[in-house]
């Protein structure tokens, strides 16, 4: 099988620099473009298994290139943003986009999020039934949770929630996204549900809920399941 | 010596008529282009308090108008003036008439006469001025009044005849005096001391018996009768006298009355548009006139009160300029007379604040003893505008120090703070970048250090720009209800991931409510108070609590670091305030930061001594709206 293929969408020549030998130095095969309308293109012709697409390019929004991407697309799309741009990020998270990294960013964050976002593309309809991480094990096909051995008991909601995001387990989940999964359409304005919830999910699940080392909160976005040394 | 270099010399007393002494002192030396002189000469009678005030006034107006003053003590006028112009080389001296001037001093003038004598150099030259006074008694001995005062005696002459007593003196006198009295009154004294003397005429010649002669017989009552009737004139001019007096003081009373009443409605006005209603006001209650200011702006020159009399008028600069340049120059505040309407300078004590601009009511113009008040009037309003000028002027300074200051802080900051780790990272790369060998563990720390710099790096325009657009208001305060607990989380883990585990002891009640906040800024005030607690007292305790009391919910992250000097606990939330002996790293500005976003939540911050040593940060937010309905929480 092939190496799998990144498109870079990046106006920044720093970055690019920076981006594309890191990647192909850890055996991927690279494409990178400066504009919007080049990135389409390359995406059309070669379509690659992975597109980092900026937000902020010259000559298009980064979101018009996200919906035209994912009018004909379903492959991981990461969006790459700067700071305090929340309210970007969830729209690119809404609109199809799979993750984001907020710069400046590290290479070791980087390989990870893509190694998360590449295993949920080659695999679309395996999830693990089986995930575990330090004393957490989820069970997706007993419906069964434990920590350090011992079973934990979960509401239906608590379950239903660990369930969405476990199948996006490294992916950011966000609020919307959430809402809708576990309380179903008309949902979408009770930030405050999901965050008791959330909180009575690290109470049971966490050792240490004020520092949570599974359920990740990623403040105004969403949340995010961080689990170690992930089944591969 | 050249006559350019001779100085004009003005000799000033204390009396009113000095200001047309000066001006005209200053006319000449302007004239002649040369220097002035003002000189005063105390002779020993001039030792009034208040006259050697008005002496002072005269002579420090003397000088803002340029001359140089001098003060000379000689027995008399004419001693110390010759001393003066013979030291000074004057080439003209001048001079005014002395006010209480005996009669005869109308043919000479004594001193001068006696100046002239002494053989001095100098021109002398003597101011005449006819008082106002003078001129309207000169004009009662008119066709009209002598006519007047021969009816009135010839009345008096006829009562006199009808009377019974064959003109007895003691009935006929007082027919006499009243018919005198009333003359002096109307006609003045000329014309009363013409009437003493023909009504005793015809008193000797018609009334005293035998009538139609005049027997010598008659000479003693003739002089009794022609020294009551003086006498009688002589009253009315004493009478006169003291109602001049009076109507003076009144009259200065008013315009004390009103000056001071201008004074403080001035005193109270925080604008030039209020000045000039306040003044405009004033002057059409006292003046009867229509008022209003031109005046020199930032952005032009504007009129005040907006009033349609004013327009058609010349520019002010061409105003000023005609005012300087006028009939009295050195003197701006004397009236500019156009058409109806007079211009007066708003000068205060440097420089003209613009030009006031006046239209009487009545088409006969304003009094003239009435100039000397408006005169007040325009300098007051001058010296409004020139305060709040000057306050204006403060101010601004004021700012721009300010801002100056945050600049050059700001620069510092940037000089310093950013070229250093800019530096590392520069100097690192080289390093790696070099042919031949280095060691597997430099080359780590050097990439290492890279790193580390450049995280540096990022965090402080990281802080530049968060503070910035807070305090611009580009960051908008998204609250949403939420537990404290998540955002104690999200921060803790920012923290750890950078720099591994801290000693941080959380404390949050179970009980707590969620508390309506922006969890992304929150959650920046956490990390920078964390921070620094790592940053003053490394791998020592910290503890993180929360509590609640009505309507607030209260965080403390609190250290073991030295603490915060007494005097700094609130300046160590200023932009870019760091503590005297503060160790390098930070910018000051991660706790101004900290009060922007806690003051955007509607909260406080705030810093205390630790019981026990360190210190103790406090915040308080509060819980205000409705809090969000509770899911049903199933066991």
């Amino acid at each position: 099988m092939n190496p799998p293929l990144i498109l870079i969408v990046e106006d920044e020549e720093a970055l690019r620099r920076f981006l594309i030998p890191t990647l192909t130095g850890q055996g991927y095969q690279v494409l990178s473009a400066t504009t919007a309308t080049e990135g389409l293109a390359m995406a059309r012709s070669h379509n690659p298994d992975l597109v980092l697409l900026d937000l902020g390019l010259p000559d298009l929004d980064g979101m018009a290139v996200l919906k035209e991407l994912r009018s004909w697309s379903r492959k991981p799309v990461m969006i790459l943003s700067a700071r305090n741009q929340e309210r970007d990020k969830v729209l690119a998270l809404d609109h199809g986009a799979d993750d984001y990294l907020a710069k400046p960013f590290g290479a070791g964050e980087l390989l990870a999020r893509i190694r998360v976002a590449l295993r949920h593309t080659l695999h679309p309809d395996v999830t693990e039934p089986v995930v575990c991480s330090g004393g957490l094990r989820i069970d997706l096909e007993r419906r069964e949770v434990s920590l350090e051995g011992s079973q934990v008991k979960l509401t239906a909601l608590e379950y239903r929630l660990l369930e969405a995001l476990t199948r996006r387990q490294g992916k950011v989940a966000t609020h919307s996204h959430l809402l809708a999964e576990v309380w179903g359409p008309g949902g979408e304005g009770n930030t405050h549900y999901l965050r008791i919830y959330m909180a009575m999910l690290r109470k049971k699940l966490e050792a240490d809920p004020t520092r949570p080392r599974h359920f990740i909160t990623e403040p105004n976005v969403g949340y995010r399941l961080n689990l170690e040394a992930p089944v591969d | 010596m050249e006559s350019q270099e001779r100085p004009v010399l003005v000799a000033l007393g204390s009396e009113v008529r000095s200001l047309r002494l000066i001006q005209a002192g200053l006319r000449l030396s302007r004239e002649r282009s040369s220097p002035w002189i003002a000189v005063h000469v105390e002779t020993g009678s001039s030792r009034f308090t208040e006259d050697a005030e008005q002496v002072r006034v005269w002579l420090q107006e003397a000088q803002r108008l340029g001359a140089d003053i001098r003060i000379v003590q000689a027995p008399t006028l004419a001693q110390g003036l010759t001393e003066v112009t013979r030291n000074t080389h004057a080439q003209i001296l001048l001079l005014g008439r002395s006010q209480d001037r005996w009669p005869w001093a109308r043919i000479g003038h004594a001193t001068a006469d006696e100046l002239q004598r002494r053989g001095l150099d100098a021109h002398i030259e003597v101011m005449d001025d006819r008082s106002p006074a003078t001129v309207q008694a000169a004009q009662g001995t008119g066709f009209g009044a002598m006519v007047g005062a021969m009816s009135v005696l010839g009345a008096a002459s006829g009562v006199a005849w009808l009377l019974p007593g064959e003109g007895n003196i003691a009935l006929v006198l007082p027919v006499y005096l009243a018919a005198v009295t009333f003359i002096a009154h109307h006609w003045g004294q000329r014309l009363s001391v013409l009437a003493s003397v023909l009504g005793s005429l015809l008193y000797n010649f018609l009334l005293e018996t035998p009538r139609f002669s005049s027997a010598s017989g008659h000479w003693p009552n003739l002089l009794f009768f022609l020294a009551m009737l003086l006498a009688a004139q002589a009253v009315v001019g004493l009478l006169h006298r003291l109602r001049r007096q009076a109507r003076e003081v009144h009259r200065r009373e008013v315009h004390t009355a009103s000056l001071y009443l201008l004074g403080r409605a001035l005193g109270r006005s925080r604008s030039p548009e209020e000045v000039a209603a306040t003044a405009a006001e004033h002057i059409r209650m006292v003046f009867k006139a229509e008022a209003s200011l031109l005046l020199a702006l930032p952005t032009g020159w504007r009129t005040f009160p907006p009033s349609a009399h004013a327009i058609g008028l010349p520019p002010p600069a061409e105003l000023l300029g005609r005012l300087d340049a006028g009939e009295h120059p050195g003197d701006p505040l004397e009236p500019l007379i156009l058409g109806n309407a007079y211009c007066l300078s708003l000068t205060g004590t440097d420089r003209s604040e613009g030009v006031l601009h006046v239209l009487p009511e009545e088409s006969t113009g304003l009094p003239p003893d009435t100039w000397e008040l408006l005169k007040a009037f325009a300098v007051q309003t001058a010296l409004a505008l020139e305060r709040l000028r000057c306050l204006e002027e403060a101010r601004k300074a004021q700012v721009e120090s300010e801002t100056e200051r945050l600049r050059s802080t700001l620069l510092g900051a940037i000089g310093h703070d950013l070229r250093t780790p800019l530096a590392a990272i520069h100097g690192a790369a080289g390093s790696l970048l070099l042919p031949g060998y280095l060691a597997d563990s430099a080359r780590r720390d050097l990439l290492t250090m890279i790193q580390e710099e450049s995280e540096r790096l990022a965090h402080l325009l990281g802080n530049i720009l968060d503070l910035t657009r807070l305090e611009s208001g580009a960051i908008q305060v998204q609250k949403e209800w939420q537990p404290l607990e998540e955002v104690v989380g999200s921060a803790l883990g920012r923290l750890e991931k950078r720099q591994g585990v801290l000693p941080v002891r959380v404390d949050l009640p179970e009980a707590l409510p969620l508390v309506p906040l922006d969890a992304v800024l929150l959650e920046q005030v956490l990390v920078n108070l964390m921070t620094n607690a790592q940053r003053h007292a490394p791998g020592r305790d910290m503890t993180l609590r929360a509590w609640e009391e009505p309507g607030w919910v209260h965080l403390e992250v609190a250290d073991r670091g030295p603490g915060i000097p007494v005097g700094y606990q609130d300046r160590i939330f200023d932009k870019f305030f760091r503590l005297p002996e503060a160790r390098e790293g930070g910018v000051g500005l991660g706790l101004a930061i900290c009060r922007a976003i806690v003051q955007a939540h509607g909260g406080r911050i705030h810093v205390e001594d630790r019981p026990g040593g360190g210190s103790s940060f406090r915040l308080a937010l509060p819980l205000d709206g409705v809090p969000p309905e509770l899911p049903e929480v199933a066991p």
